[in-house]
């Protein structure tokens, strides 16, 4: 809108307008449509300025007070007015009057949306997570059965580490490194203590992480800037340092010092038997990298028979990437290849370096293709890791316009899956956001589907299989994560969509979603995608729990 | 008027109760889209709350008709008293008299016509402009919701703060631009969720 309109409109609101600008005004808003939505909007922005300048507590930055939001008024209250059904009948003429005026008065009392404060830019709330190490290598692990196991990237709480076999890498926050060798049980107190019940284990201790503590039986062994192995059973525990000094402190070698070479006995019989064979951090880096190219190996000679699948729309594996074409590994007759467009980084897979996955971090990247044709159901399946969900969405799978049958595949900031399918684009729909507490308005008739969060920050940099499945026919929508279902909902009959379609879609972001304005949602994944597969059929529970058995990293 | 109108033909009071309640649910419900359509006809916030009262009343004295005709139909409520809003807002100017500046007629009545399909947005746009407001910097929002609060002005907050009135205005005017700015594009990323 021209300057010089909008000076003149301003002029108005604020009263500072000549008369014969005044009359320049009018013939401008009776000429023109869009003088008039000008002026209209610059009359709703300094009333909305207005309101809530006025309301008695335009606190926008400290959002800590709106944990006790005031009331809004609530439209209930006002049969208590008519409490006494006979002041009603005498003086009906009189409430209504008064009615009235307090329904104007409460004008001025209270703008109750201002207490709804939405705040944009920051959280309260500093993000926490517990934990004192990370589980950085997992080689053949076993776990307990009555234990959830722990995967590669897994902060580690304060408690009990079991596993029954194999052998775990974990890095302390301090900055010492435990290599473990199973059967083994460890409590973590500490980013600097770990006390070991049972196991066999190689400390390394750099100089940053000086006076890390390990605990066994009644002793405890201060690390002066070493490696050292520890065998620990239920009767005996040893120390032997490699390299370096410690201190051990408690039980009966209290006070003494352990130089490169030294051996002692903590708790039992002293042994002979040496304890240096121990694995090293060289030796686990071997075995870690043979069994994840194994791992690998089978994943893809797995891939090979799900790309024979005759329901498979669309199979993209990062590992099979030519320049910047990831070729559709379905046997579909048609390319529907995947494009890289703009800054894609190619990080590992999910399989090591030897694989190769693909980074949305940055706004502008994106994979591009083109799925035509006209299916009954949908199953999405992919591998994608999240290093943030900074975004309110972050996608997955896209259909571009969002038109009539096609997919949105997202992840909400809160860790929420969601999927939808556009009913009916021509419409749109207002609901009450639970998560925002008021009604919002969408374009386009269409359901979203959410699961509980599965993700916060502290997976961040975890694999997870996911996965969604449309199907009108048994008229159900079903999420899973690596493998288990969390969500089923029923497509309701208004949201019933039998014709699904894809077309222009895109794998990591969402293009283009605001056709006639120059803005675009941010919603690029700040994560990696190793592996996206589309098939049109619902896959059951089975089959997506073999998929995920199928291609899960090593340590998962 | 038609005074046979009111709701006196309803014997039974307890209908009339409901009706009265039913009546103020409407109101309370959409008093934001009424007040601010009517602030939109009228070039100052002068003769607002009159003319809000006035449709109010006469809206309570026709609401039989609205309900008889609109039965279940909430959204139809705030366009029915928007259409008595501009009546009551053209007689309140012309009981004004032209001592004060007030928009010809025919201007009223195309501004309500493009008022009228932006009734249910208001309370969006209004939330968006929280939003944008919190983006400001601290000294910013404080002159922007200063000049906007009751009782005072560019030129009073220019006296108060010795700054020139006309400086203050060019920064308020670059303000309220880039708030209007922000506003729209935050009703724009509101869309399309799914």
């Amino acid at each position: 809108m021209d300057d010089a309109i909008q000076k003149l409109i301003y002029q108005a609101i604020d009263q500072t307008i000549s008369a014969e600008d005044f009359d320049q005004l009018q013939d401008l808003l009776e000429g023109s449509e869009e003088a008039r939505q000008a002026y209209l909007k610059a009359v709703n922005l300094s009333e909305s300025l207005h309101e809530i300048a006025a309301s008695p507590t335009p606190n926008l930055v400290d959002s800590t007070r709106d944990a006790d939001p005031q009331i809004t008024l609530p439209l209930y209250r006002w049969p208590s007015v008519f409490a006494f059904r006979s002041l009603m009948i005498a003086a009906t003429a009189l409430i209504l009057v008064g009615g009235l005026a307090y329904w104007l008065g409460k004008q001025h009392l209270s703008s109750p949306a201002i207490t709804e404060i939405a705040n944009f830019e920051s959280d309260a709330t500093e993000s926490q997570i517990a934990g004192h190490a990370t589980l950085r290598r997992a080689v053949d692990l076993q776990w307990p059965s009555d234990s959830l196991p722990a995967k590669v990237g897994d902060v580690l709480p304060n408690g009990r580490l079991r596993f029954e076999s194999g052998i775990a890498e974990i890095d302390f926050f301090c900055g010492a490194t435990l290599i473990v060798e199973g059967p083994a049980n460890l409590d973590i107190e500490s980013d600097w203590s770990v006390r070991v019940l049972q196991g066999r284990l190689r400390a390394t201790v750099p100089p940053a992480a000086r006076g890390f503590l390990v605990k066994a039986a009644e002793s405890e062994v201060v690390d002066l800037g070493t490696e050292f192995t520890m065998d620990v059973t239920a009767d005996t525990a040893r120390v032997e340092v490699v390299d370096g000094e410690v201190m051990l402190r408690g039980g009966k070698l209290d006070g003494q010092h352990l130089h490169t070479g030294d051996k002692g006995t903590l708790h039992g019989s002293p042994s002979s038997e040496e304890t240096n064979h121990m694995i090293t951090a060289t030796d686990l880096y071997q075995r870690d990298r043979s069994a994840t190219l194994q791992r690998y190996e089978e994943w893809r000679e797995s891939m090979r028979s799900i790309q024979t699948d005759k329901r498979l729309i669309a199979h993209y594996a990062t590992s099979e990437l030519d320049q910047r074409t990831i070729r559709n590994g379905a046997d579909t007759g048609d390319s529907r290849d995947g494009l890289l467009v703009g800054p894609v980084d190619l990080v590992s897979g999910r399989f090591g370096t030897a694989s190769r996955g693909l980074n949305f971090k940055r706004p502008g990247s994106r994979v591009r293709t083109r799925i035509d044709g006209d299916f009954q159901a949908f199953t999405f399946a992919c591998w994608a890791k999240i290093d943030n969900l900074n975004q309110r969405y972050s996608a997955l799978f896209m259909g571009d316009g969002y038109e009539n049958g096609e997919p949105h595949w997202q992840i909400r900031d809160d860790g929420r899956l969601m999927f939808s399918v556009m009913v009916d684009d021509s419409q749109s729909v207002s609901f009450f956001n639970d998560r925002d507490q008021r009604v919002v308005k969408d374009a386009g008739l269409h359901h979203v589907y959410f699961t509980e969060p599965f993700w916060d920050i502290s997976k961040s940099g975890q694999w997870f299989h996911l996965v969604a499945v449309y199907d009108p026919a048994s008229k159900r929508v079903q999420q899973y994560v690596d493998g288990q279902r969390i969500s089923d909902e029923r497509i309701q009959p208004k949201f019933q969509m039998d014709s699904l379609r894809i077309g222009p879609a895109e794998i990591g972001n969402w293009g283009q979603p605001f056709r006639e304005t120059p803005w675009f949602a941010v919603r690029n994944l700040d994560g990696t995608i190793d592996e996206l597969t589309i098939y049109a059929a619902a896959l059951d529970a089975s089959e997506i729990q073999s998929l995920y058995e199928s291609g899960k990293p090593l340590g998962y | 008027m038609a005074a046979s109108d009111r709701p006196s033909s309803i014997d039974d009071s307890n209908e009339r109760e409901q009706r009265y309640n039913e009546f103020v649910a409407l109101l309370t419900r959409h008093d934001l889209s009424i007040r601010r359509f009517v602030r939109s006809l009228l070039p100052s916030r002068d003769g607002v709350e009159d003319v809000v009262q006035e449709t109010a009343l006469e809206c309570w004295r026709k609401f039989d008709d609205f309900a008889a005709q609109n039965s279940g139909q909430a959204d139809e409520f705030a366009r029915w008293a928007c259409v008595i809003a501009r009546y009551k807002t053209l007689s309140w100017q012309r009981d004004q008299g032209r001592d004060r500046l007030v928009f010809r007629d025919s201007v009223v009545d195309v501004l309500a016509a493009s008022a009228l399909p932006q009734l249910d947005r208001l309370e969006e746009e209004r939330r968006a402009m929280e939003g944008c407001l919190a983006k400001l910097g601290e000294s910013q929002r404080q002159l922007v919701l200063s000049v906007h609060s009751p009782g005072q002005s560019v030129s009073s907050i220019a006296k108060q703060s010795g700054q020139k009135a006309r400086r203050l205005y060019h920064q308020l005017n670059v303000l309220r631009a880039s708030l209007q700015q922000c506003v729209e594009k935050q009703l724009q990323q509101e869309l399309r969720h799914g």
